[in-house]
């Protein structure tokens, strides 16, 4: 999440630096340089309209987490698996690992929602999306104890609606 | 106390309230009297007329802060309109700065008394009948108004001064003896469970006072110049048709449709401004012009009052809300009054000013439906929620449980349902649940999107309709 804000500071400082120029050079008439600073300040304000909106997103994970799993690695089918340094947060509106986000819940019932989940001794199956598509994740958990995973589960269902099948406990 | 044997509480704070406020309309606003003593003099009668209408938004507005109880009320009621007995003294003298300071003086404390009836509005008039109220209020006090015009025009202005003034003591006499209740524990549990407040139901009516009445404010400058040579007529006839309009909407079934009223309404408000393009400045035309404006104002001022002082059964300081209220409409009097002063001071053709006025009526016009709408769903949810706070825990559990969904509520949603139908903010849920404002957002829009319902009213009388019946 952290570099999220970073990066979204980042394109407010942009959007920041690029008006101030506009209006320098167009208090001096310098036409170009106007068009161009103007320019870099609308890409700038879109990119900063986007990132704040993930971030957002990301601090409404955070904000709602189910299960916290320090350095955890997260893999999707058919892709090479991902590790990222920062810890992987499951929540009722999604997966938060890093600066990567998986949303549902968000949307209403015609967005992307959680379908399925499923608990074994070594990792969570995540199933989520839309009428459209659906997207399986799948993450080492670290639980250890039963208690924990049921506790997750109760979780789980409580915030999501959606009953985990846990295995092999 | 005979007076209150005579009359009962409820005509004494009317026939009190309409003598105040027919002083009000006769001296300050739209009577003959100011215009015909600051004619006299020969100075600018819109500066004058402007610092009275800014003092009076001032003391609308500020009144709350100050009358927080009916005795308080009816305490700021007299010292105000002493005040203002007193301000209106130099009116008889040279002109002076003690008139425009006059007139500011007047302008606020009568503003304050104004606001402060609300508490006698809410106390002695029953909900469904405040309608009544408030349409007699403003018949008697309009009526009183035309008798001090027609002296002041057709004798002196110092003798319509003087009826105002008289008007002012007679107020001043009935608030004397208006009669101060207490209220029970009971009304005053039920307001403070006023399930959110009625901030927002209160945002939207301003609004909607304010569209309403910046057209009345962009009449006075631009249709009244063009019959300035009918003033005969004028003095007599200009509120006759919004005192009709009051009468029938007085005596309309409760049944009726306030939405079909307004489109009334607003079809007459447009008929106006055609027929003052289409027409001449004869006394027919006048009187079809006239007939047409007047009567859609009346119509549109008594359905926003009434509806204001609907409001007061949900509000913890009546003052407060109804002084808002009635500050918006003072606003949209300004703002459409300087609007019209704009418009007509560029020195265009009367056509092009009237097409101009039109198209600003035409496009204020469009937006009272839609603002009408979401107004009337915001009080039918304090409604029904009112209702469905007499309810058993299992009564409420059952409607929740009868209204299908288009996907099953999660266990959380539920909770944050249970708490918005117990008239709950975003900020209060997220403090009962110990999660995030955001994340209440997050599960109102989603419980919005299941029940296929696009604001909270919507989800509130879709809930509870069913019951109701």
């Amino acid at each position: 999440m952290k570099s999220i804000r970073n990066r979204r500071d980042g394109y407010a400082l942009l959007f920041a630096a690029s008006i101030l120029l506009a209006i320098w050079h167009c208090i001096t008439f310098m036409l170009k340089e106007v068009i161009f600073f103007a320019a870099i300040s609308c890409i700038s304000l879109l990119l900063l309209v986007r990132q704040s909106r993930l971030l957002y997103d990301a601090t409404l994970i955070y904000a709602n987490r189910i299960l916290g799993v320090p350095s955890d690695p997260i893999s999707t089918p058919g892709r090479q698996m991902n590790k990222d340094t920062g810890e992987t947060v499951v929540s009722t509106f999604g997966i938060l690992m890093g600066s990567k986000i998986y949303r549902w819940g968000l949307d209403g019932v015609h967005g992307v929602r959680l379908q399925a989940a499923q608990i074994d001794t070594e990792r969570m199956y995540l199933a989520f999306g839309d009428a459209v598509q659906t997207m399986k994740v799948e993450l080492l958990h670290g639980m250890t104890q039963k208690q924990a995973v049921l506790d997750v589960a109760q979780k789980l269902l409580h915030e999501t609606g959606v009953r985990a099948d846990i295995t092999g406990w | 106390m005979s007076g209150h044997n005579l009359f009962g509480p409820r005509r004494l704070s009317i026939v009190a309230f309409s003598f105040s406020f027919a002083y009000m309309l006769s001296f300050l606003f739209e009577g003959r009297v100011l215009y015909g003593l600051l004619e006299m003099h020969g100075v600018n009668v819109s500066a004058y007329i402007f610092a009275a209408m800014i003092a009076h938004f001032a003391g609308l507005l500020t009144c709350g802060l100050f009358v927080r109880s009916q005795s308080a009320a009816k305490s700021i009621m007299l010292s105000g309109m002493g005040v203002c007995l007193v301000a209106t003294v130099p009116f008889f003298f040279a002109l002076s700065s003690l008139w425009i300071i006059g007139l500011i003086v007047s302008g606020y404390f009568s503003g304050g008394a104004v606001a402060a009836w609300g508490f006698f509005l809410r106390a002695f008039t029953p909900k469904n009948d405040r309608i009544k109220s408030c349409a007699d209020v403003l018949i008697y006090s309009n009526l009183l108004m035309i008798a001090v015009n027609v002296v002041a025009m057709n004798g002196s202005p110092f003798i319509g001064l003087s009826l105002a003034m008289l008007c002012l003591v007679i107020g001043i006499a009935f608030i004397w003896i208006l009669p101060v209740r207490q209220e029970n524990d009971q009304s005053k549990t039920f307001i403070n469970k006023t399930h959110g407040g009625i901030k927002n139901p209160l945002i939207l009516l301003c609004l909607f006072v304010f569209i309403i009445t910046i057209n009345s404010g962009l009449m006075y400058q631009v249709i009244n110049p063009a019959f300035g040579h009918l003033t005969g007529l004028v003095s007599w006839y200009w509120a006759v048709p919004y005192i009709v309009a009051l009468a029938i909407m007085r005596n309309l079934p409760m049944t009726a449709k306030r939405s079909r009223i307004l489109y009334i309404g607003m079809a007459m408000i447009m008929g106006a401004f055609i027929s003052f393009m289409l027409l001449g400045r004869k006394t027919s035309d006048y009187l079809i012009v006239d007939t047409l404006m007047l009567g859609a104002c009346g119509i549109f001022d008594l359905f926003w009052w009434s509806i204001l002082g609907d409001m007061l059964d949900y509000s913890d300081n009546p003052a407060q809300t109804f002084g808002i209220g009635l500050s918006a409409n003072v606003f949209g009097v300004l703002c459409g009054g300087i609007l019209g002063m704009s418009v007509t001071s560029i020195g265009l053709p009367g056509a092009e000013v009237a097409v101009i006025a039109l198209t600003v009526v035409c496009v204020t016009l469009v937006m009272l439906p839609p603002l009408n709408r979401q107004l009337v769903l915001l009080l039918k949810s304090h409604t029904y929620l009112a209702a469905y706070d007499n309810m058993s825990q299992s009564q409420q559990k059952d409607i929740v449980r009868q209204i299908k969904t288009l996907d099953p509520l999660t266990v959380r949603e539920q909770e944050v349902l249970q708490l918005i139908l117990s008239g709950r903010s975003n900020r209060e849920i997220a403090a009962a649940l110990f999660i995030s404002e955001s994340t209440v957002k997050t599960h109102v829009r989603n419980i919005f999107s299941k029940y296929d319902v696009s604001s909270r009213a919507e989800l509130i009388s879709t809930l509870l309709k069913n019951q109701m019946v």
